[in-house]
């Protein structure tokens, strides 16, 4: 009797002290490369464009999130630029980000899936602007040009990888996935068919 | 005296480490969730499933290492799951997959490290289930008979 009392007892503080409340921060709706901010689950993920374990994550998972939940505003995926220093060319490639993420939605996930998609490519050579110009349109390559002169573009990274830093996030890729006032942080990707079992659980 | 002391302290040390570990998968589901499917090991139907049961069954022997209850048959569990979790360790670390371990935090990669201690922990379970709940008393070992 007792014993069960004490684990009783145990069990639930374990549960009370388990539930993190969400800690976000003040997001604009641009920030969304999928569904609305007030979808009933949230992804928002800390991302550097030469890490190859983002592009996993953002080629086998996110991109299937967005057709599948984020297409019904059940889910709102946001991109956080967080280029680590080790690598020499994600800070170009997370300018580009921004500069596209300027011009809109679907160009901003255009050119994220150029990036990720030939990462190999412009790894190896840095040609950036070969592969994104093949990709965009010619009128949208040239106000992405435009828009890539405008410091604020700096800022705004700077302001990101900030961010990152405050909630501790150290590597790439580190998520957080917020729901009903509760976050996770999760370091490192997830394979799909986990997060699909997952956000089917919080969106019953 | 001696035999008394190691085994309070050995229960001591095992319960406090499945309390943590349990508590830490039970705060992170789904990043546990990302650690077992790291191990390229297990069905992707059975992750989630092993991510909420996991922690409570480390949780549980936790309690009753601490409680004394059956101290034997929990050691002999806590020993076949650590044993088993080593073994799941060592397999991903030999086909060279590289993943997290999960074992006190979600941030530290399978190495040999890692493994040796692991294995480290095993031996207070080892030692537990070896001598049970006797060891507890401080009582001798019965005389065999002949």
């Amino acid at each position: 009797m007792r014993i069960s009392y004490l684990v009783s007892v145990l069990c639930v503080g374990l549960a009370v002290f388990a539930a993190v409340p969400a800690q976000t921060p003040q997001l604009t709706p641009e920030q969304a490369v999928g569904g609305k901010l007030d979808a009933p689950v949230r992804i928002e993920v800390f991302s550097d464009f030469q890490c190859p374990a983002c592009r996993g994550f953002f080629l086998d998972s996110i991109q299937k999130v967005l057709e599948n939940y984020c297409s019904q505003d059940k889910v709102c995926v946001i991109y956080h630029e967080f280029p680590l220093k080790n690598h020499n060319l994600a800070r170009l490639a997370a300018r580009y980000s921004k500069a596209a993420q300027r011009l809109g939605r679907k160009q901003w996930l255009t050119v994220m899936g150029a990036l990720y998609t030939n990462q190999a490519e412009w790894t190896w050579d840095g040609s950036v602007d070969a592969v994104i110009s093949r990709t965009l349109s010619p009128q949208d390559f040239a106000e992405l040009k435009k828009r890539l002169e405008d410091p604020s573009i700096d800022t705004a990274i700077d302001q990101e990888v900030a961010l990152g830093e405050k909630r501790q996030v150290t590597s790439t890729p580190t998520f957080f996935l917020s729901s009903g006032g509760k976050e996770e942080r999760v370091v490192g990707g997830v394979p799909y068919v986990v997060l699909k079992g997952y956000i089917d659980r919080l969106i019953g | 005296m001696f035999r008394r002391i190691l085994h309070w302290l050995c229960r001591l040390i095992l319960a406090g480490i499945f309390l943590y570990t349990g508590y830490i998968k039970l705060r992170s589901p789904l990043q546990f969730a990302a650690v077992l499917a790291g191990y390229q090991l297990f069905p992707d139907a059975l992750i989630l499933p092993m991510a909420d049961y996991f922690p409570w069954i480390e949780i549980a022997l936790g309690v009753l290492l601490l409680v004394g209850w059956k101290i034997r048959y929990v050691a002999v569990a806590a020993c076949a799951l650590l044993a088993s979790f080593l073994a799941v360790l060592s397999i991903t670390y030999f086909r060279g997959i590289e993943a997290n371990c999960g074992c006190f935090s979600f941030e530290d990669r399978i190495s040999l490290l890692t493994l040796g201690r692991d294995t480290l922990i095993l031996l207070p379970a080892l030692f537990l289930a070896l001598t049970g709940a006797r060891a507890a008393r401080s009582e001798p070992a019965p005389a065999k008979t002949a």
